[in-house]
């Protein structure tokens, strides 16, 4: 009903009051700067709430463009931060014309003397080397200051041996400098590589945007790499693939949501939790003293189920509710952070990898991961890791390696996945390589089968300084189907190929293969793990005691002679 | 003076402010959701924005939307009325930052009194009586024991983190205080995983006594007497009435004066509240102050003939108060009831929905302050009352027979309310007597 046009339209006679009536000063008007403008939702927001709030807008929550200062008194400590290399500017190698009178102006406009802020801060506590790109000044592309800024901060990081953390923000290199601005990509690689074999640690993290010669040098080259959401990472301009290929690009193409997909990035990080993340890798990088396990050391008479038959411990090995690694994961170490990503092609879900603490010690720790329900198996190819999977383990063992850290693996898949894709990438090569690898890897390592070991799949992950099964798992050449069915060209007569496989723990352990059983109840789920990773605990607590005090070469000695003597 | 007030609210409260505007000649800015399109004061006033959808934090609640249609529709004055921005400090600096009219006190006064700690002190140094209670954390039976005795029995033992009653333990005497504390920290610990706890006297059995002040920017400021506003459920008034049977001359200039100077002690300006805990033995302790105008307002405007909306908008426009404290005397009595759409026999669940059929009573000494009309559909994004019935005679007995009288005849179709429930209430012993207190509609809710 429109009453509006019914109701008596009121003329106004204005009452004058006689008394002294305050004169508005002036007309109502929004000051300038109180409200901006969010350049995504298209919202009015108040500014101070945007400055307040990380530069995130408070109703579409989208993130814009910040400032370097900001970026830096958001993860330093209050007055920690200590500027370097001030007042460095570019003498316009190809004098190219105007390029001085832009600088002038710029650096008058922006208080900022180049593209880049370095120094040293800390961050709750942890120092380290900072650089953060500032947007505002040509699109913070990388001449030879912000090159050489960079390459100084890294080589002064590498003397002081403190770890470095860059943030990108970049359009990528400096046309105005030409070939100049492209020599700092390989100047600022090359001093992150002399950073990286002093056993130095380094984090990216990429935010809106990271394109071209920055993407394409220092940006992806961290040990760790962290983007902000939604940020636009890539190479060449989305633009310039558009018109090149002359087609439309998918929406999400080159977000960061992407590139994690895609296995470039290691973790996605809420500008808010940023410090926070920064701050709790950066200690799981510093030394951590491993406090000693006071329970009771496993007895292997505590295995009494010696009725199960092997075809028995295959059916247990597989059980929907035995389980999983991720189960393991948040019971037997604290401080869990995962990694993602090969670098090349993907991020496999099959196999969560990453760093934590195991009583205190930190250690590097990968899990082949199958899905506790149908959705999650999906999700997790039912723990069948792909090319990819192996690949981020070994990338994830050669981090563990430099910077001295243990690793810890834990084994449980029907198999590597069979498929097209995994041959296309080269699954064999990635199995190859990991054994290839690891026979030789710098630190301990101890794999422990909790389900499935399944062939080559699970051998990838278990080249080890010792190998140990829980009671009920089984560890073989294949599946107990595909032994009969190659051998005796018949998958049903499993149960009768289990009996002679020999892929029970008590069969392994006689046959050298294994070091140690872990006893488990009879019927294991997440409800009484505790009891079983008491055992563990305690087993790992002694393990590492003995082999981290090993002299590098008698431990791959070692490693080497396990296996040469099957 | 002001001559464009833009009104920051929806329902029957935007509707009783453009009306005072109206009649003082001011022109009237409606705003609306959404949702809202088809509401009345969206069709009242002189001219209705749209500022967002429905869900009030994206329209009624967002001060960047508010603002900007104040300065596109060229008005120079915001009416928060009550709930959504109208306690809002920052909205209220916003405003001034704009050199736009906040009715309303200070952004600087909201905080204060908004800040339930500060409050308290404010009034401490004031001289106003608070609830006497500790003033530092306590973490043991023992200490406990010893400032319970200081602060008198009984007393409510409160975890500092608490919340929804848990925590929460009354101790009659020093022989139960021990288990009392120790039950109360117990839970704490388990409930808040903090075992800090705090301990207050206890008021037994209060009224919910409130004054109505005004106060302009030249220092003056009066109370209009009280309101009693003890019929609530889950801390929401559902009947509000004017004088309190409760309180006699004497205590009512006790409490009126204690009232005037606790809004000078918060240096304010502009209508507000004072809410009191009356205790039986007539002792009153200071609950907190609503910086806005309240739902209950016509009560008050009824017994003292004076239109609290209008003396806002001159109290805001820079003119003095048009009383002195010697002028307002309480005349008859008033009573308020709070119709909503919502099912009583559901446990009070809204009940949003088309009113498909209307009849609202009238004659001498009835007021409904609405926005329904026939045919109009309540939203289900906002709160449930629809509409406030206030009747007004010279007795109490008069009063409660006119609300009994003017309840019978409403008819609301197409929705659940709370008529019924209310006309049933006007017929109860202890209510028609006045015994009652907070805790009432409580009690009777367990005796069905």
């Amino acid at each position: 009903m429109n009453l509006k046009e019914m109701f008596k339209k009121t003329t106004y006679v204005s009452i004058k009051d006689s008394r002294n009536v305050r004169e508005m000063q002036s007309k109502p008007e929004v000051p300038k700067g109180l409200l901006k403008k969010c350049n995504v939702c298209k919202a009015a927001i108040i500014a101070e709430d945007v400055k307040n709030g990380y530069y995130i807008c408070p109703k579409c929550h989208s993130y814009f463009r910040m400032h370097a200062y900001r970026r830096i008194e958001m993860i330093a400590d209050d007055g920690s931060f200590e500027e370097w290399e001030q007042g460095l500017s570019s003498d316009n190698p190809l004098k190219y014309k105007g390029y001085e009178e832009k600088l002038k102006t710029l650096r008058e406009k922006t208080n900022l003397d180049e593209a880049i802020i370095i120094g040293k801060a800390s961050i709750h506590g942890s120092e380290a080397v900072i650089g953060v790109c500032d947007g505002r000044f040509m699109m913070a592309s990388m001449g030879k200051v912000v090159g050489e800024k960079i390459a100084r901060a890294v080589e002064r990081a590498t003397d002081l041996q403190f770890p470095v953390i860059l943030f990108a923000c970049s359009g990528g290199a400096r046309m105005q400098e030409g070939i100049v601005s492209l020599m700092q990509m390989a100047k600022t690689s090359a001093a992150l590589k002399r950073h990286s074999k002093a056993g130095q640690f380094y984090i990216s993290v990429l935010t809106d945007p990271t394109t071209g010669g920055v993407t394409a040098s220092f940006a992806m080259l961290g040990d760790i790499i962290l983007a902000e959401p939604n940020a636009l990472i890539g190479f060449a301009g989305p633009r310039v693939i558009e018109q090149t290929i002359g087609q439309k690009l998918p929406k999400g193409f080159q977000r960061s949501e992407f590139l994690l997909e895609h296995g470039f990035i290691d973790e996605i990080v809420e500008r808010e939790k940023m410090k926070e993340v920064l701050s709790d890798i950066l200690k799981l990088h510093e030394a951590g003293e491993r406090v000693p396990c006071k329970g009771k050391r496993t007895e292997e008479a505590e295995i009494k189920n010696e009725i199960a038959s092997a075809w028995d411990r295959v059916q247990i090995s597989r059980m929907k509710d035995r389980p999983v690694g991720s189960d393991y994961l948040n019971i037997l170490f604290t401080d869990f952070i995962e990694l993602h990503g090969d670098r090349y092609f993907k991020d496999d879900k099959a196999i969560i990898g990453g760093v934590a603490r195991f009583h205190g010690r930190p250690v590097t720790v990968i899990v082949q991961a199958k899905g506790k329900d149908t959705k999650e198996n999906i999700e997790r190819n039912f723990g069948m890791p792909s090319p990819e999977g192996y690949r981020k383990a070994l990338r994830l063992m050669k981090q563990a390696e430099k910077f001295g850290r243990p690793v810890i693996c834990l084994v449980d898949t029907p198999g590597a996945f069979c498929g097209l894709e995994a041959e296309e990438r080269g699954q064999g090569e990635a199995i190859a390589r990991n054994l290839f690898e690891l026979s030789d890897l710098n630190v301990p390592i101890l794999s422990i089968v909790i389900g499935e070991g399944g062939s080559g799949g699970a051998l990838a992950m278990a080249v080890a300084d010792e190998v140990w099964m829980l009671e009920n798992s089984i560890y073989s050449i294949l599946s107990p189907e595909g032994f009969a069915s190659i051998l005796w060209k018949d998958s049903k007569r499993a149960e009768e190929a289990a009996g002679v496989m020999k892929l029970t723990s008590k069969d392994l352990k006689e046959l050298g293969i294994i070091e140690k059983i872990i006893p488990e109840p009879s019927h294991l789920t997440v409800y009484n793990l505790k009891e079983v990773v008491r055992k563990i605990e305690c087993s790992i607590d002694d393990f590492l005691d003995h082999y981290e005090k090993m002299d590098v070469e008698a431990l791959k000695n070692h490693r080497y002679e396990r296996f040469r003597n099957m | 003076m002001i001559k464009r007030v833009l009104i920051a609210n929806r329902g029957e409260i935007a509707v009783r402010i453009i009306r005072a505007c109206r009649e003082m000649g001011i022109e009237t800015v409606a705003v609306y959701s959404e949702a809202d399109k088809e509401a009345l004061h969206t069709q009242l006033a002189d001219e209705a924005v749209c500022i967002g959808p429905a869900a009030a934090l994206e329209s009624y609640l967002s001060m960047e939307n508010i603002i900007s249609a104040t300065i596109i529709s060229g008005a120079d004055a915001i009416h928060p009325g009550f709930g959504f921005l109208s306690e809002n400090a920052r909205f209220a600096e916003l405003c001034d930052k704009c050199n736009i009219t906040f009715i309303g006190p200070s952004a600087e006064v909201m905080r204060r009194m908004g800040h339930k700690a500060q409050a308290r002190n404010t009034m401490i140094e004031a001289g106003v009586p608070v609830i006497p209670g500790s003033t530092e954390a306590i973490l043991d039976a023992k200490t406990g024991a010893k400032i319970a005795k200081e602060i008198g029995y009984p007393v409510i033992v409160k975890a500092a983190l608490g919340g929804g009653g848990k925590g929460m333990r009354v101790a009659y005497s020093e022989e139960e205080f021990e288990n009392s504390f120790q039950m109360a920290q117990k839970e704490a610990k388990l409930a808040f995983a903090d075992d800090t706890m705090y301990i207050e006297h206890f008021v037994e059995h209060p009224r919910h006594i409130e004054f109505q002040i005004l106060a302009d920017t030249y220092g003056n400021i009066v109370h209009l007497g009280e309101r009693d506003c003890s019929i609530q459920r889950n801390h929401q008034k559902m009947i509000e009435e004017s004088p309190s049977v409760a309180i006699s001359e004497k205590l009512r200039k006790e409490m009126g004066e204690a009232a005037v100077k606790a809004a000078k002690a918060a240096n304010y300006t502009s209508a507000g509240t004072i809410e009191f805990l009356l205790e039986k033995n007539e002792q009153f302790y200071f609950m907190e102050m609503n910086t806005r105008i309240q739902v209950e307002h016509p009560v008050t405007e009824w017994v003292t003939g004076i239109d609290l909306i209008k003396e806002q908008i001159r109290i805001a426009s820079g003119l003095p108060l048009s009383m002195t404290q010697e002028e307002i005397s309480l005349t008859g009595h008033a009573i308020e009831c709070r119709i909503n759409a919502e099912n009583p026999k559901k446990n009070f669940r809204p009940s949003p929905g088309t009113i498909t059929d209307l009849y609202l009573p009238g004659g001498q000494g009835v007021r409904i302050d609405t926005a329904i009309y026939s045919g109009y559909t309540i939203p289900p994004h906002y709160d449930s009352m629809i509409a406030k019935l206030i009747v007004h005679a010279d007795t109490r007995e008069e009063a409660v027979a006119k609300m009994h009288s003017a309840l019978g005849e409403v008819i609301i179709e197409g929705v659940e309310t709370n008529i019924d429930y209310l006309y049933e209430l006007m017929e109860n012993r202890d209510y028609r007597a006045g015994e009652f207190d907070i805790e009432f509609i409580e009690r009777l809710q367990e005796g069905n």
